[in-house]
């Protein structure tokens, strides 16, 4: 039985035009619509990988992984939530998968459930210092958080980039949805110190810096 | 996790504050720096609320990040990677596949 899907499931996802029609056809294996199909979602799942792995190399070869997975997993897809984020969830498990094959300890949860004093964000509240300007720019963040540790940066592009849920993230990363939330405060109070002091940031590889 | 029912926000130092955070902020419902509920802790503690109205913006302009930058600026695989993609497509699928 087909579940009737959820309209909150497409705030951040709403079909694009074309989308639904290539689905369908590339289940019966049409490599045209395929084809469609990747080039309608390989920047997103592109910059996904990149994101989680930090590194161009590795995030075009998971980016080659995901679609190739796609093929053959396509078939499964019921529409119950939206295809993208369908195509994310998939592309975030096989990140993951490739991090502990590497044997990575998966998100360094243990660097962030103690970081070192270095990492670590401080608790500054006793004293007054700069507020951020009451917004961001896109490329600053983007430095910000490619500077953050791997366990934070994870948590965070996962729940405030990608908009999972933290009890989603905590069955991704096999930890508690009492871990995910602190991960991510965590992650956040770094931000703001990184981006209290901009000009420190690096550029980041294969993020392009003209988006200013 | 702290127990957000009964805390008396109040009378809270900016230390005891700080341990509620995550969970304040994964509440939802709204933004925790315009919720009455705070209105006289922040105006007690005025870095507390620098700080929680850094964190919302910080939370609100991450989702920015999640549309890629317009065509052309390099935020795209290489031609390559589709090219590997489509010759792959013929191969059977490999052994273990099942999820």
């Amino acid at each position: 039985m087909q579940t009737k899907p959820n309209p909150g499931f497409f705030k951040r996802n709403p079909p694009i035009a074309g989308e639904a029609e290539a689905i369908e056809k590339a289940k019966n294996g049409d490599a045209e619509a395929f084809s469609k199909l990747y080039a309608l979602h390989k920047r997103r799942v592109y910059t996904l990988c990149l994101r989680m792995l930090g590194n161009v190399s590795e995030a075009e070869d998971m980016t080659q992984e995901a679609f190739l997975h796609l093929f053959r997993k396509l078939g499964s897809f019921r529409g119950e939530s939206a295809f993208s984020t369908w195509l994310h969830r998939l592309t975030v498990n096989l990140v993951l998968m490739h991090l502990r094959k590497k044997g990575l300890n998966l998100v360094s949860l243990e660097e962030t459930i103690n970081p070192s004093e270095e990492n670590a964000p401080k608790r500054d509240f006793g004293s007054r210092d700069t507020q951020l300007a009451g917004s961001v720019d896109r490329v600053t963040l983007e430095r910000a958080v490619a500077s953050l540790p791997p366990g934070y940066r994870m948590v965070f592009v996962l729940h405030d980039v990608e908009g999972f849920e933290h009890n989603e993230i905590a069955t991704m990363l096999e930890c508690s949805t009492g871990n995910s939330k602190s991960q991510l405060h965590k992650a956040r109070l770094k931000l703001r110190e990184l981006l209290r002091q901009p000009e420190k940031l690096q550029p980041v590889a294969g993020l392009q810096e003209a988006a200013r | 996790m702290k127990d957000l029912a009964t805390a008396n926000f109040d009378k809270m130092t900016a230390a005891e504050f700080e341990e509620y955070l995550p969970e304040l902020f994964a509440m939802g419902g709204g933004k925790i720096s315009e919720n009455p509920r705070f209105g006289t802790f922040f105006k007690a503690n005025p870095t507390c609320a620098e700080l929680v109205s850094d964190l919302e913006t910080i939370a609100e302009q991450a989702k920015s990040l999640f549309e890629p930058i317009g065509d052309g600026n390099g935020l795209e695989p290489s031609e390559e990677v589709w090219s590997k993609i489509a010759s792959k497509l013929k191969d059977p699928p490999p052994e273990g596949d099942g999820g």
